[in-house]
Parts: structure tokens; C-alpha cells; sequence
């Protein structure tokens, strides 16, 4: 007799799906037939809040875009105005940026290689991994006076000039994050052998899907595409800083692990270049609060934490943006997925899921 | 990538026209098909699918980037509100979402798609709320998407 | 039999009658303070312990050091309302909280506490005894599983019903070659068989079999694949709330002791050593059991139901028959 499987509803609240996601699942015994994604429940308008605000107004819309990578955002829709407006913005100011960026860029991970560890069922990782984000989080609240969503860009610069001797409290705290990852968390993960016969060999993304669902980011790279926009398209201060695109070739749930520590490896030796070579001047410059922008499109894509996220402005010459469209990298990641679930266990679907660093405040929009 | 945008435009002369910073405008949406076809040859991700409401005309950017190199091709074609448009989820598989998306926010129809529904928002919501014409009406002011039986 | 101790403890001062119903008493007020101090200062432990490897306080508030947090949880977890679906199957929802506790309490009770009087319940097979109520859970939790009409319940269930069968084999063959090194099938006789040599010496390899398939067996992290909250949420106890779920937690915490008191007894000579005397060497031993116990859990990922099978099948039950082989042909010899 042809046994029928189980239709599992994984989500929305689930405390393994990161969020607000949802997945059906055809399960025989403990594979999974095929899955389902279902997205949307954390959709809160941020393309027609745009229409509705002034461009500086937006801000602090865009930091609950992708809550563990604000900055990220904040400086993709400051750049996406400023390249609509046609304004050129200080070097201190494009260092200022890159180093916020970097700094959000090691916390996303952090945040993600804990939840990781946590979906293998290993708590104490998740709090190790906050524990080390948290001396990133205190550097970025004296800097910008938020954590989360600290509201610190604005168009034409920053809100805040660094203050006085962050920098050595900066390398302080990327020498000790620098040192737990070398040392901890490879005893606890990407040397340990519970870790790896779970990650090893499961949720392979060969470059055929990644390209077809035009996948971008870390994900990516774990397939061994090599493409970075910091490096193919540089952005800020980049193309001044000596960094390698970290690739692997497994394409499995290990491989996108480990570009993520590594990137945070390489987002270190990054932020110590920047720090090192800040030239001085203002940080920000005088661009009114309430402004114009000339009509036309802009198009800007920047690399985040989780892929190439892009903005889409379409201006008209008024206060406020006619129109703005949102990439969200985890959005295309999304996409792919149930291609990469199909056929794999249960328990893995999990973390074949963690494994795409989904954020559904930048899925849903 | 100038080559390429004067490539494509020699070979459809009169279903393209070059536009302002290197984006080619579609004049003919029955020829969408056959360019993005031809799209594919150079680039091989559909970026970013961005819809705008200019009434009464839907603007239908298609963005396409490569996963070599920084080039950029922006394919621009309008529609009327109540037209219907080809899907291209059969060459670029990544536009299933986001013709959906469009679908969803801005009630386009796509020709093709396999799996046309809403995404973003629930399924019996009323109306399509990023078109310009978008008013909250009490129905929507009332919608609690729940059909509670108590 | 701690009853027996209690009996002729106070047998200078009752009669025979009164002594009986006192002793009898004080007997089930004993048991009524084990159960209930077990769990509730184990969770203390657990808990401070987990929170200092993950460089947290752990409970600070409530007490020294909160020493009283897991009382005020507990009397919290009292008076939670029950919540009920109210399409599960109410006969089995209800029985299993307390038929699985009341199988984890007697486990305990059927072992010794430090000395071969301290015992609550003593009979000639003990150790089988305790192999039939280690079997009989896989039963309880599919029953559970499926009287709660639920599918990540059932999925739960099945996975425990496999992991578990599974480890009792390998279970099984450990107490078989513990019954052949020590000729009995007794606990306290198993001791004081080990008052020279300990069991861990000859058998090495069961020892580690034992230590794996225990956990396994009481499901504990980081083989707690029926209940992992990451995957199935709460596996098979998914519906249940209130003190029902607290039931089963406490039983978790007493086979946690039940196991760790089992290898000391088993594995580790029980109350033998030099020096001190011979309840401080258990507790000693138990201790530190049960501390590498906790500190598998907060350090360990799990792994996934079909390796953890393989690495059952695979790997400990040959081994345990390789080493139960060895020591047959080591008596004869």
C-alpha cells in the first residue's frame, strides 16, 4: 500500500525558522519530499512608506530593513539619495562609513554563526557568538548612541564624528573576536566532529541554482563564484584596502559556514586598514534636512552582510522619493531554497534553512 | 557593454530604442520574450524587477547584471493598468518572485507564470497597495484576515 | 533497606505497631524530599553550571547564590493552567506525565544512595529490574505522542521509539557482561565485587557504550532528538503545559541522577576507595558523573536521528558484544 506522507507546517512561529518564515513540507518518514516557502508575514509597506516620507526621513525605516545588519542599509539608502542628488561626500565620511560597515558586517555574522550553532541544538554557541557581538554593539552605541538601529547616517554624512581614542577600543575588541574565532569557536565548530558530520556533505547549492536564482553574497561564494562588489565594483573606500574575496568550492551547509568566519576574519584585517589611514575633516556636509532631488533613476547596489542588496530610486523632482524598490539578497536566497531542501532530512532542513542567513524584515520589505 | 546594448539594438530596430544612461526602452512588449532571449547570451541574473506606477501606464524596469563583472542592463517597457505582460520565469527563473511581487503590490498580470498568487500580502487582501490610484477604503481599514467562527 | 534502618532505629522507643506505621512514615516522607530536592537542586546545578560555561550568571535573585529559583519555579509551574487541545486523546494525554514520573521515581528508588542499607526499595535482580523500566519509556512516549494528535509530536515519538530501541541494545549486552564479571545481577553485590578492582578496568569498552547509551536512553541532550526544541519544537511533549510538562522534566532530572548513580555503582567501584569513607567516595563519583553529563549537553551539537542509528548499530552494539566476547573467554580462561 502506497503510504502518504505527513504535510508539516514548519512556522511561522517556529523557534528554528529565524523569524517570521514558513515552510509545508511533504515528509515520507523523515525526508523531505519537497517544501514550500511562504514569505510575507513581517511585510510591513517599506516601499510605499517611502513614497509617503522625506529622503532623511527614511532612515530609520531602513534600519528595521535587515535588523542584525542596519548599518549596511543605512548607508545603502544614504548613498542611493546622495547618487541621485549628484553630491560628493568627504573622504572622512567614506572611511567613517566603511569601517560602520565592516563592524555591521562581523556583527551579522556573529549572529548568524550563533543562530547556526543553536539549530545544531548547541545553545552555549549562540551565547558565545552574542557575547562576542556585544563588544561590537557597546562600540557602536558610543559612537552612534543606538545598537540595534542606531539612526547613524544621514544624506551628505553622518550624524556623529567618531569620538575620541574609539579606535584603539575598536582594534581592542577585534583582537579578542579575532582570538575566539581562531581558537573557540573552531574547537566548538568547524573543528569539531559533531559539527561537521552535520554540515558536511547536506544542502548542496550547486552554481546552476545559485545563478538561475540569481543567489548573491555569501551563499554564493560558498559555491565558489568569486564576486564581491566591494571588489568588483568599488564602493566607499575599497578600492584603497587590501582584502581577498573569500570562496569555497563545497557548496554545502560547512562551505557557507565558513565563508561567513572567514569574512568576519577578513572584515578585521579591513577595519584595521581604515583605521589606520582616516584622513581628517568633517563628517558630514551641509545638505538641508528636507531637500529636492532631481528627477531620474538611480540605481545603487552595495555589498551586505547577506548578498547584494540594491535600491532603486525613482525620483521626480520632488521632497520625496515617486518610487523605490528594494533588493533584498535574502529574498533571492528565499527562492532557491526549496530547490535545496528537496530530499533531504528533516533535521537538516533546519539547518539548510539557518544555513541561508534569511532575515525577514529584509525578505517581507 | 556598450557593444552589447548596440548589439541588441541592431538586431530588434524597431522594438527598441536606446533611452537616458544606457537603459534601452522596449516599445513593442510583444517582442519581451525574444530580448530577454537574447539578454540571457551576456547576462545571466535578472537583478531586480522594479515596477512604477505612472498612471496610466505600469513602467516595468527589468535590471540585469552578471555574475562576472560590474555591467548593468536596464530593460524599461510600459504597459497599460488593465494589460497584461509575457513572463520571463521560463529564461530568468528568478523572476518567479518577483512577478509575483509586482503582481502582488501592483495587480500586473503575467502571461505565463506558473504560479501567479500573492506573496507579500495575504490572498483575499483588497486591492493592490502600491499603485498611485490606492486609496484606504473602509474595507481595508475593516480587513482583519481572519474568518473567525466562534 | 532504609526502612529497615529506620525500623530498628526507633525500635527502642515504640512498640512494634506504632514503630511500624512510624518508620513506614518517615519512610515515604524521605522518598517524598528525594523526589522532590532531586530535581529541584539538580535544575540548580544544571542551570548555574550551564550559565557559567556559557559566561553567564545563571539564577542570581531568588536566595544565596538563587539557590531557591528552581522552588519558585516550581511552585510557578504549580499553579500554570493546564492547556489543552482539545483534540487529543484525554486517557493517554493525561496518564503519561504521571506513569513516565512515576517510572523515573522508582528507578531511583531502586538504587542504593552511598552505603547497601541506603536503599528505598531492595530486590535480588535489581539491575534487571532497571533494564525493564530504562525499556518500558519508548512505549509511554508513543502513546504520548500519538494520544496528542499532533505531528511534530509523532514525528518526536517515532525517533524516540527508534533511538531508544535501539540503545537498549546495546544496553542490555553492557548489564549481561556486568552480570558475568560480577556474577550477580544485584547492584550492591556488583559493588562490593568491585571493592579491588573496578569494573571500567575489565571493561573498558562498555563502559563507554553504557556512558553513550544511557544518555541516549534518557534522552538527554545532546541525544534529546525527540524533543529537540530547535527542530520539532518540543517533539512529543509539544501540547503539554503547566505540570504535566513539569513531570516530565523533573523525571528527566531524577534518570539523570538514576543514570550517573547507575555507572558509579556499575562502572566506578560505587563506594569503594581508600581514605574516606565510602558514602563521600559515591557522592564524589556521582558528582562528577553527572557533572560531565551536564557538560556534554551545553557543549555538544546533536547529531542527526539516522547517524545517531548508525553510530547505535554500528559502532556500540558490536562493540559491546566484542567486549562482552572478550570477557567470557577471559573467565574461562
Amino acid at each position: 500500500m502506497e503510504g502518504r506522507g505527513i504535510e508539516l507546517n514548519i512556522g511561522p512561529v517556529h523557534p528554528a525558522t529565524h523569524g517570521v518564515l514558513k515552510l509545508v513540507a511533504d515528509i515520507e518518514g523523515d525526508t523531505v519530499k519537497n517544501a514550500k516557502v511562504e514569505i510575507g508575514f513581517l511585510h510591513r509597506g517599506k516601499e510605499k512608506i517611502a513614497e509617503l516620507r522625506y529622503f532623511n526621513s527614511y532612515f530609520p525605516i531602513v534600519d528595521k530593513l535587515d535588523y542584525v545588519g542596519a548599518l549596511n542599509w543605512e548607508i545603502l539608502w544614504a548613498s542611493t539619495v546622495e547618487k541621485a542628488m549628484n553630491l560628493e561626500i568627504n573622504d572622512r565620511v567614506k572611511y567613517i562609513r566603511a569601517v560602520m560597515a565592516e563592524i555591521q558586517r562581523i556583527m551579522s555574522h556573529l549572529v548568524y554563526i550563533g543562530s547556526f550553532g543553536q539549530d545544531l541544538g548547541n545553545l552555549t554557541f549562540f551565547i558565545w557568538a552574542l557575547r562576542e557581538r556585544e563588544l561590537l554593539m557597546d562600540i557602536v552605541e558610543e559612537i552612534s548612541g543606538g545598537r540595534l538601529a542606531p539612526m547613524y547616517n544621514r544624506v551628505g554624512g553622518v550624524f556623529y564624528d567618531f569620538t575620541d581614542g574609539i579606535a584603539d577600543k575598536i582594534n581592542t575588541a577585534l583582537s579578542k573576536i579575532e582570538e575566539k574565532v581562531k581558537k573557540e569557536y573552531r574547537a566548538m565548530t568547524y573543528e569539531n566532529s559533531l559539527f561537521i558530520m552535520r554540515s558536511k556533505g547536506i544542502g548542496i547549492m550547486g552554481q546552476k541554482v545559485i545563478k538561475e536564482n540569481g543567489v548573491t553574497g555569501p551563499n554564493m561564494r560558498a559555491s565558489g563564484i568569486k564576486r564581491d562588489l566591494r571588489k568588483d565594483e568599488p564602493y566607499l573606500v575599497y578600492d584603497k584596502v587590501d582584502f581577498e574575496i573569500i570562496t569555497e568550492n563545497d557548496s554545502d551547509v560547512y562551505a557557507r559556514f565558513m565563508v561567513r568566519v572567514r569574512e568576519i576574519l577578513e572584515s578585521i584585517k579591513i577595519i584595521r586598514q581604515l583605521l589606520k589611514d582616516m584622513p581628517k575633516g568633517d563628517a558630514k556636509i551641509s545638505a538641508p534636512w528636507i531637500m529636492k532631488v532631481p528627477a531620474g533613476y538611480t540605481l545603487v547596489r552595495h555589498e551586505m552582510s547577506k548578498g547584494e542588496g540594491a535600491m532603486f530610486l525613482v525620483t521626480d523632482g520632488g521632497l520625496k522619493p515617486y518610487r523605490l524598490k528594494i533588493r533584498s539578497p535574502s529574498f533571492y536566497s528565499l527562492q532557491a531554497l526549496p530547490l535545496v531542501l528537496e530530499g533531504c532530512k528533516v533535521a537538516d532542513a533546519f539547518v539548510i534553512t539557518a544555513s541561508m542567513d534569511p532575515v525577514m524584515g529584509e525578505v517581507d520589505r | 557593454m556598450n557593444d552589447f546594448t548596440d548589439k541588441l539594438l541592431k538586431a530588434f530596430p524597431n522594438g527598441l530604442k536606446a533611452s537616458d544612461g544606457g537603459t534601452i526602452e522596449l516599445t513593442d512588449k510583444k517582442k519581451l520574450l525574444k530580448v530577454v532571449e537574447r539578454v540571457r547570451k551576456n547576462f545571466d541574473i535578472l537583478f531586480m524587477l522594479t515596477v512604477v506606477d505612472r498612471p496610466p501606464n505600469f513602467e516595468l524596469n527589468y535590471v540585469f547584471s552578471k555574475y562576472e563583472g560590474r555591467d548593468i542592463l536596464i530593460l524599461r517597457t510600459l504597459i497599460k493598468h488593465e494589460e497584461s505582460i509575457d513572463s520571463i520565469t521560463n529564461l530568468f527563473p528568478s523572476a518567479d518572485w518577483e512577478e509575483r511581487e509586482a503582481y502582488d503590490l501592483f495587480g500586473i498580470k503575467f502571461d505565463g507564470h506558473p504560479n501567479l498568487k500573492r506573496i507579500l500580502l495575504p490572498e483575499d487582501w483588497p486591492g493592490h497597495p502600491l499603485r498611485k490610484d490606492f486609496v484606504v477604503t473602509d474595507e481595508i481599514k475593516n480587513w482583519t484576515g481572519l474568518d473567525l467562527k466562534f | 533497606m532504609i526502612f529497615n534502618e529506620i525500623y530498628s532505629m526507633l525500635a527502642y522507643y515504640l512498640p512494634p505497631k506504632a514503630n511500624l506505621i512510624a518508620s513506614a512514615l518517615a519512610t515515604f516522607v524521605l522518598i517524598l524530599i528525594v523526589l522532590i530536592a532531586t530535581p529541584i537542586i539538580l535544575g540548580w546545578v544544571d542551570r548555574k553550571f550551564s550559565a557559567r560555561i556559557q559566561s553567564r550568571y545563571g539564577p542570581i535573585y531568588v536566595g544565596k547564590f538563587g539557590l531557591l529559583q528552581n522552588f519558585a519555579d516550581v511552585i510557578k509551574l504549580m499553579g500554570k493552567n493546564f492547556v489543552t487541545n482539545q483534540y487529543v486523546d484525554r486517557f493517554s494525554y493525561n496518564l503519561i506525565p504521571i506513569l513516565s514520573s512515576a517510572l523515573s521515581f522508582l528507578l531511583i528508588a531502586l538504587l542504593p544512595f552511598g552505603a547497601p542499607s541506603l536503599t528505598f526499595i531492595s530486590l535480588p535482580y535489581n539491575l534487571l529490574f532497571i533494564y525493564i523500566l530504562l525499556a518500558f519509556s519508548p512505549l509511554l512516549i508513543i502513546i504520548a505522542s500519538w494520544g496528542e494528535n499532533n505531528k511534530f509530536a509523532v514525528l518526536g515519538g517515532f525517533r524516540s521509539a527508534a533511538q531508544i530501541t535501539t540503545y537498549e541494545l546495546a544496553l542490555i549486552v553492557t548489564f549481561i557482561s556486568i552480570g558475568i564479571v560480577n556474577g550477580s545481577y544485584d547492584i550492591i553485590n556488583v559493588i562490593a565485587s568491585q571493592s579491588l578492582i573496578w569494573n571500567i578496568i575489565y571493561l573498558p569498552l562498555t563502559a563507554v557504550v553504557f556512558f553513550i547509551g544511557s544518555i541516549a536512553v534518557i534522552e538527554r541532550a545532546p541525544f534529546d532528538l525527540p524533543e529537540s526544541s530547535q527542530e520539532l519544537q518540543a517533539g512529543w511533549r509539544i501540547e503539554y503545559s503547566g505540570l504535566k510538562y513539569g513531570l516530565f522534566m523533573i523525571g528527566d532530572y531524577v534518570k539523570l541522577l538514576a543514570v550517573s548513580i547507575l555507572f558509579v555503582s556499575l562502572f566506578l567501584g560505587g563506594w569503594s576507595g581508600a581514605f574516606l569513607p565510602g558514602i563521600i567516595w559515591f557522592w564524589i563519583k556521582t558528582v562528577v558523573a553527572l557533572m560531565f553529563l551536564m557538560s556534554l549537553r551545553w557543549s555538544l551539537g546533536r547529531p542527526r536521528i539516522d547517524q545517531l542509528l548508525s553510530i547505535g548499530w554500528k559502532w556500540l552494539l558490536p562493540l559491546s558484544v566484542i567486549n562482552l566476547i572478550i570477557v567470557e573467554v577471559m573467565m574461562l580462561i
